[in-house]
């Protein structure tokens, strides 16, 4: 079979070499350098005033940033073409990728943590270097600045920044471990084995208390806490961390200390409203989130249902970040400085930054500017911002506020701020997300039993050789 | 007269002219260049590549995933193939014996045939979110007893390619009920009245009547369910993660396909070598069945058919 | 003797009625509750399963339009690719089919034994060299590229040959060459309109293989304001939605309803047409 494929194809490679031949133009893989030219023809039109600027973004937070922008430039109109990104998959890289030297291409890029050290190691996003005095003025926070720049070159600036932390419910940790005080709930998850014992004791507590709701919410903290990153000199390493945390979510899974949801699925949403229903009927409580900044005010607060109030947030057995939304703007650009400015407004003016984290951008304000705004498309106060200088002003600001209160009199600005200045950029790399995500879809089927560990990691080790032919790849951990 | 009408006949060009231009801008433009790029390591982040010869091939080779792909993808569709066209012989029987007269047939028949009609997408999406862990299906399983807990069963290997045979056979079942119906009905009844006076039992005329008149149309089935098959994408890719989970086994060829030019770079060369592979043996096969069985069939078919009947029969299946 | 003959007839007939209500649960379930859930609350749902309707249809839609989802918009997207696919392919499918049926010319046969060949070629796998060709010429993110290559639908053809083949006149062809219509007029003018069921049954295939396309648009189409359904539904998945289980499925269910509306419309003209596509082969 192998050998019959093989004739058939070297007299395609035949055919088609003589096709070429006979054609006097060489195959299509050298035209791409010209792919620039096609560009050319749909260009933007400066003339008339109102200048176009194409941004891509898979959140719905940069187009709120656009029409603040226009507000504050009222001769610009910013064009937002905005795609969702579903979780699971990278349709947005995909579709930008497939952007690139095409009429379509935009001028600003949104870049998620996951990839976009990706696209700063390339060579697509514009040098931003001149930018960063502005940064040093607002201090920007120094792992912001490591993950958006590549050898020097500073290519990506973000509005957050992402550090990682643990929320609990107050009313079973006062159950089952006899108090709701941050401070003593911390020392009981110091770390991960700290945290597992209090896990046992839930458990103990009530057989249908859980812990997390999936152990998937550690595996950034878990990878926050390598000593290496996935590839040093060419190698995939499989730092012992990953190891561990394969091992610990395995404990958490035999042990029923998690919910067993997969992380934005709706059971692992309900178990932030106290709706978790199992299968057999009975009603399941979820007892902590591992989520950053961004979780707080996206994620659980808005499907809290009822439960505000009954939370607390503590830094929890790992410190981490997870997630965050880079800038970068299209060096090919025919707008380069209108991107540049509006980079500059996005992630490094104090007014917008002060504006975004403390809900000036309602509704109403977003409306006057551009009235086709939908209806949901306000900015809730409580967004982590990336600049010291930002947050030193307005931490006050939210002592009393319903965020304060939700927390059951907790400032997550205070916390954040403290934990921000200590983050590590340095582990992330523009491999990361391929690699995890194919551990992540092979690790549910061992934590389920469907496949024993060396399965799993050669299963692994396959995916990524698949993607990445050219890595050297270690042995597995276990075999 | 005969002269302006060959002179017209030249309009034979003018009218398959579009099609010509078409086919050779849309079809086989980007079948050559999709094999130009296979033997390049062109991606779409770097915009640019240079010809490798056949490393891409090579390495696919020493793929796992890729042999892994193409026996999911041959397993996938025959496990809902099989199925598909036994049912439809079946049910096709039922609604054309004279014996039972089924009532209302148009009517069944339409109903089998809805699901084809359905967005794959939505489809998947659909049983995506009806098994997941806490979702109707577990809640109904162990409410009723039939399972002591809830399971992951978009986790478990055999369920999710059961899910996936099943949604297939779900979505085509009833449109090769119709196409086989409409092969049977064309069956002249005048064979079959020669068998019963022969005495043949209704098995004997099944086999000896129907299967043989209905080869030419059970290949065209088998060839284009086989092509479709080996393109499988849109159910297994949205049921899961898009990656093929769980373990790979719902990972076809075109998932497999769509995560090269998805990857971290856009390896679009690399990708095209797996379009290009399965191209081919697609290619290979469906031609090789389609030919191979029909002009044996050609010949055979009539004289089986004398020697049975000791009559020739008047209604070909010669070519259109 | 006759008795039990008759006897075994009515078992089997039960039989065959039992199989056959069952098949068409098998069918219709996994669209009842489709179409079900969309009546009931995110909290319902959770609850367990149910098959009757809900109150909640208003609140789901209120809560998919704040969502920001542009439904509509998929719907108008969709229908416009598939309408303009729909006129590309009939159109020209007729007309090619018209000319191998028509008129005699040099490699005739070898032509329409191609078309044959062509319907099995799974072209679906040179998407790649498809995609970065329109890259190229900058098509990509444009329904150009989902269309134009209809001009060559080797399956229309092949079902316009048969159909015109059981219904060509040529004597109504050659009248009108004595009254001096030219070719294309003949065909435009006497052929088309005589051709309509048969138009009307390939139309209808046409529609429903653009409107169910994912794989094409989803590599081709890039911006969300140009999204077709099926891409539309693929982002109801992503985490913004994952929440309200009440509105995803009934995003799933407007894409679903116009189909079963105009598929009780029709069902006559597809389902014959499908029988018409596969006999004469």
């Amino acid at each position: 079979m192998r050998k019959s494929i093989f004739v058939v194809l070297s007299l395609l490679v035949l055919a088609s070499m003589l096709l070429a031949a006979c054609g006097g133009s060489t195959p299509a893989p050298s035209t791409g350098g010209d792919s620039g030219s096609s560009t050319s023809g749909g260009g933007d039109a400066p003339a008339d005033g109102k200048r176009v600027l194409k941004v891509w973004s898979f959140t719905n937070e940069i187009r709120t940033m656009a029409v603040a922008f226009e507000g504050f430039y009222p001769d610009v109109e910013v064009d937002v073409v905005y795609t969702m990104i579903p979780m699971t998959d990278g349709e947005y890289q995909t579709k930008l990728k497939a952007a690139i030297g095409t009429a379509d291409a935009p001028d600003v890029v949104a870049l998620e943590a996951a990839f976009v050290k990706e696209w700063v190691e390339a060579d697509f996003l514009a040098d931003l270097n001149d930018l960063l005095p502005l940064a040093e003025e607002l201090g920007t926070f120094p792992a912001v600045i490591q993950v958006g720049s590549h050898d020097g070159v500073t290519k990506g600036f973000s509005y957050q920044a992402t550090p990682g932390a643990f929320f609990y419910r107050r009313s079973m940790a006062q159950e089952c471990l006899g108090t709701d005080d941050p401070d003593q709930v911390q020392a009981m998850v110091a770390d991960i084995d700290k945290f597992v014992e209090t896990a046992a004791k839930i458990k103990e507590c009530n057989p249908d208390y859980f812990t997390v709701g999936t152990s998937g919410e550690l595996f950034n903290p878990f990878l926050a806490n390598r000593s290496q990153p996935w590839i040093v000199d060419g190698e995939l390493v499989i730092d012992p961390m990953v190891v561990e945390y394969i091992e610990f979510a395995k404990l958490m899974r035999e042990n029923g200390y998690e919910s067993q949801a997969q992380q934005w699925t709706e059971g692992w949403f309900a178990g932030m409203s106290d709706s978790l229903v199992g299968a057999d009927g009975n009603p399941k409580k979820v007892f902590s989130y591992f989520l950053p900044t961004w979780g707080l005010p996206y994620v659980l607060i808005p499907n809290s249902g009822d439960t505000g109030g009954d939370w607390a947030m503590i830094n929890g057995p790992l410190a981490y970040q997870w997630g965050g939304t880079w800038v970068g703007a299209m060096k090919d650009s025919p707008n380069l400085d209108l991107a540049k400015e509006f980079i500059k407004f996005v992630a490094l003016n104090e007014e917008n930054l002060t504006n975004w984290a403390t809900g000036v951008y309602t509704n109403e304000y977003l409306k006057a500017i551009d009235p086709t705004v939908p209806d949901d498309q306000a900015q809730a106060p409580g967004d982590f911002v990336s600049s010291q200088v930002v947050v030193e002003k307005i931490t006050s600001t939210f002592d009393g506020s319903e965020l304060y209160n939700w927390l059951g009199g907790q400032n997550n600005y205070e916390a954040f701020g403290q934990a921000a200045p200590r983050v590590n950029g340095s582990l992330l790399t523009g491999s990361d997300d391929a690699i995890q995500r194919a551990l992540e879809s092979q690790r549910d089927q061992y934590l389920n039993g469907e496949i024993d560990a060396a399965t799993m990691w050669r299963q692994w080790l396959d995916l990524v050789r698949s993607e990445f032919p050219d890595l050297k790849l270690p042995e597995p951990p276990v075999q | 007269m005969k002269l302006t009408g060959i002179n017209r006949n030249y309009y034979g060009y003018l009218f398959i002219m579009p099609f010509i231009i078409g086919f050779l801008a849309f079809g086989l433009y980007p079948i050559y260049n999709t094999l130009a790029l296979s033997f390049t390591d062109y991606t779409l982040m770097s915009r640019d590549g240079s010809f490798i010869g056949l490393r891409n091939f090579e390495v696919l080779f020493e793929d796992q995933l890729f042999m892994k792909a193409l026996g999911n993808t041959w397993l996938l569709w025959m496990l809902n193939f099989i199925p598909q066209i036994g049912a439809a012989l079946l049910i096709s029987a039922w609604f054309t014996n004279i014996r039972l007269r089924i009532k209302a047939v148009g009517v069944w028949r339409a109903i089998f045939y809805l699901p084809n009609l359905i967005i794959p997408a939505v489809v998947a999406a659909l049983f995506n979110s009806l098994f997941a862990f806490y979702g109707p299906i577990n809640q109904f399983m162990v409410r009723s007893g039939f399972m002591p807990e809830a399971m992951h069963f978009l986790q478990n290997a055999v369920v999710t390619r059961g899910i996936v045979v099943f949604i297939q056979w779900w979505m085509w079942f009833g449109q090769t009920i119709i196409i086989v119906m409409a092969g049977m009905t064309s069956i002249p009844v005048h064979l079959y009245e020669a068998a019963m006076v022969d005495g043949a039992s209704s098995g004997q005329m099944f086999r000896r009547i129907t299967l043989p008149l209905l080869k030419p149309i059970l290949i065209y089935i088998f060839v284009t369910s086989l092509v479709g098959g080996m393109q499988m994408f849109d159910i297994p890719y949205l049921l899961t993660d898009g990656r093929g989970a769980p373990s790979n086994s719902i990972m076809t060829n075109n998932i497999l396909m769509y995560m090269k030019f998805a990857s971290s770079r856009g390896h679009i060369g690399a990708a095209s070598a797996v379009g290009v592979l399965v191209f081919i043996m697609t290619t290979v096969c469906a031609l090789g069945i389609f030919f191979f069985m029909r002009d044996r069939d050609e010949s055979t078919f009539d004289k089986s058919i004398r020697k049975w009947f000791g009559r020739k029969n008047g209604n070909g299946n010669g070519k259109g | 003797m006759l008795n039990n003959y008759k006897f075994n007839t009515t078992l089997m007939r039960i039989l065959v009625y039992v199989v056959l209500v069952i098949l068409v649960i098998i069918t219709i379930i996994p669209l009842w509750l489709l179409l079900v859930n969309a009546t009931r609350s995110t909290t319902e749902i959770q609850q367990g399963l149910s098959i009757l309707p809900s109150t909640h249809l208003i609140d789901n839609y209120q809560i998919l339009l704040s969502k920001g989802l542009n439904v509509s918009r998929g719907f108008s997207n969709s229908l416009f690719v598939a309408l303009a696919s729909t006129v590309v392919t009939v159109y020209f499918s007729l007309l090619t089919a018209y000319g191998i049926v028509v008129y005699e010319f040099k490699g005739k046969r070898f032509f329409s034994n191609f078309i044959v060949v062509l319907v099995m070629i799974p072209m679906q796998l040179t998407i790649i060299g498809f995609f970065q060709y329109m890259s190229r010429l900058g098509l990509t993110d444009n329904y150009a590229s989902l269309i134009l290559p209809l001009i060559a639908n080797a399956g229309g053809v092949f079902f316009g040959k048969q159909y015109l083949e059981s219904m060509v006149i040529q004597d109504l062809i050659d009248a009108a060459r004595i009254d001096g219509a030219s070719e294309l007029k003949i065909f435009h003018s006497i052929m088309f309109p005589l051709a309509m069921p048969g138009a009307a049954t390939m139309g209808i295939f046409a529609f429903v293989a653009s409107w169910n396309n994912f794989f094409n648009a989803f590599i081709l189409i890039t911006s969300l304001d140009k999204y077709t359904l099926p891409m539309l539904v693929k982002t109801l998945r992503g985490d913004v939605y994952r929440t309200e289980y009440g509105a995803i499925y009934l995003g799933l269910a407007l894409t679903v309803v116009p189909v079963i509306i105009l598929y009780a419309l029709f069902s006559r003209y597809i389902i014959s047409g499908i029988a018409m596509g596969a006999v004469k082969e």
